[in-house]
């Protein structure tokens, strides 16, 4: 009695399973958790059928294990209630055998729909503010973005007026006007091309089993910043690994993150006059089953601010809300990595993530990761 | 064509550097092309030159240091820049600075022309 009372304070009820009978039984509050409180419909036979088809089995499958005796189970699975709400209910439950020598399962069920619903909310609260931010870099990024597409527009129309005049002239010049005919088609498939790096920034969509490329991020956040860049006099310089292996997760919110750690740097310089604004951004190994990026600025390093660098809202710059960092933090923790940042020996500060890699090459024998010794010293910093 | 007509086009942007020449040869200019403000201030042929069109923001040296290097060099010519950033103040104070004309791309081959006639009228004048 005591047990039962405790049982029921935690929200766990006692349940038991005559896998002769198919009957379930328990106390009140585990029929009705259950949607099994008329006493005909007491059995698993009745209870699979409201729970949902791609948890039926393995439920089934579980009882039946426990029932032979092959120690104890856990299962969590989905149950339509009537009012067609679904219930998320966890089961841990082992085999016994009854007075009589019978073959049973005993166990408890939990229901843990409060938490899973929490858990989702907070993944979507996540992924909205993940959105959010990256709508935001996108909006200090409008110039760069229309300088990117006016480029190309420049071109298709100078050469649409080429075309016109080529064929105009007497005799018409349709050599001359093939070939200008040709550069439109390519810049119009580069502004083209400005305009799918740009909507696929502004999806909402969230998927977890892509496969990116660092180099490959690399170079759009670059191509997409790189008006911006320009305009700041920011000198960029790139060394990335060849043959880098991909990273599995959500590709478009780590293209955010690399997009953000550019930014981050070039606002850091922005006040820089007495020296190169100069951006340099990495990708390597890290070890034999990590890549890492790193991106490194010349600007105002961050100085007393180390210990709240990623929390959100803290901001130094004016025109900041102070969530890209702690965004990006996320986003890197969500895909099994590390993101950090240190001052450099000279003036500025590096930026760095690592992920876990897609496809581990076999170590080599005397393989050791390049720039180790020179990572760990400033990390020790 | 003599070299009365000589134009000399920098930008760092290949569709430009494809397509404004070919226009410009079309209407009848000789042209040469430079990607930097540095290949051009190097080239042979920078003293030739009767107008420059100039992209505003080139890797390297931004407009402002370029003007003066020409200037230094003896190299000053009638200069059409040419921008992909639509800055009014920025295109007011090289017009007051001296420019002939400050284009926002994309611009229209009427804008070009005239420009282009602004600059050999000038060069006329000298």
């Amino acid at each position: 009695m005591v047990l039962a009372v405790t049982a029921d304070r935690v929200s766990l009820q006692w349940i038991s399973w005559c896998p002769a009978t198919g009957e379930l039984s328990g106390a009140e509050p585990l029929y009705h958790l259950l949607g099994i409180d008329d006493a005909g419909t007491r059995t698993l036979a009745t209870l699979l059928s409201r729970v949902h088809p791609e948890d039926a089995a393995p439920l089934r499958a579980g009882l039946e294990q426990a029932g032979r005796g092959a120690g104890a189970i856990a299962v969590e699975f989905r149950l339509f209630a009537t009012d067609r709400c679904v219930s998320h209910i966890q089961l841990a439950a082992r085999g016994v055998c009854d007075s009589r020598g019978r073959p049973g399962v005993i166990g408890v069920v939990q229901d843990v729909s409060a938490q899973r619903e929490c858990e989702q909310a907070l993944a979507q609260a996540q992924a909205d503010l993940a959105y959010a931010a990256r709508v935001m870099s996108l909006g200090s990024l409008s110039a760069s973005i229309a300088h990117e597409i006016k480029q190309p527009l420049s071109g298709i129309i100078t050469n649409a007026s080429t075309c016109l005049r080529m064929l105009a002239a007497d005799p018409p010049d349709f050599a001359g006007a093939r070939e200008t005919a040709r550069r439109t088609l390519r810049d119009g498939n580069r502004a083209s091309d400005v305009i799918t790096r740009l909507r696929a920034l502004f999806t909402r969509k969230t998927a977890d089993d892509e496969t990116a490329n660092l180099n490959e991020l690399v170079q759009e956040a670059l191509a997409l910043a790189y008006g911006d860049l320009q305009c700041r006099r920011i000198a960029i310089g790139t060394q990335l690994t060849e043959e880098l292996p991909c990273v599995r997760g959500d590709r478009i919110q780590l293209y955010q993150v690399v997009l953000n750690l550019v930014l981050n740097a070039a606002d850091a310089m922005d006040s820089i006059e007495e020296r190169p604004r100069r951006l340099m951004i990495r990708t390597e190994w890290e070890g034999v089953e990590r890549v890492r990026l790193s991106v490194e600025d010349t600007g105002t390093g961050f100085a007393a601010h180390e210990a709240r660098l990623f929390e959100p809202f803290f901001t130094t710059k004016s025109g900041g809300m102070g969530i890209g960092l702690a965004v990006s933090r996320t986003i890197i923790d969500r895909h099994g990595g590390r993101l950090w940042a240190m001052a450099n020996e000279g003036p500025g500060a590096t930026f760095c993530f690592c992920l876990p890699c897609e496809c581990p090459s076999l170590p080599d024998p005397g393989f050791v990761p390049r720039d180790r010794a020179r990572t760990l010293s400033l990390e020790q910093r | 064509m003599s070299s009365s007509a000589f134009v000399s086009v920098v930008d760092d942007d290949e569709s430009v550097r494809e397509s404004l020449p070919a226009l410009l040869r079309e209407l009848g200019y000789v042209v040469e092309v430079y990607a930097s403000a540095e290949e051009f201030l190097v080239s042979d042929r920078a003293r030739d030159t009767r107008c420059l069109i100039l992209d505003i923001f080139l890797r390297g040296m931004t407009a402002s240091e370029f003007i003066r290097e020409l200037a230094d060099r003896r190299l000053a010519v009638p200069t059409i820049f040419i921008t992909a950033h639509s800055d009014e103040e920025l295109r007011s104070r090289l017009l007051s600075e001296g420019a002939v004309e400050c284009l926002f791309k994309p611009f229209s081959d009427t804008a070009l022309i005239a420009a282009l006639d602004a600059a050999f009228r000038i060069q006329r004048l000298h």
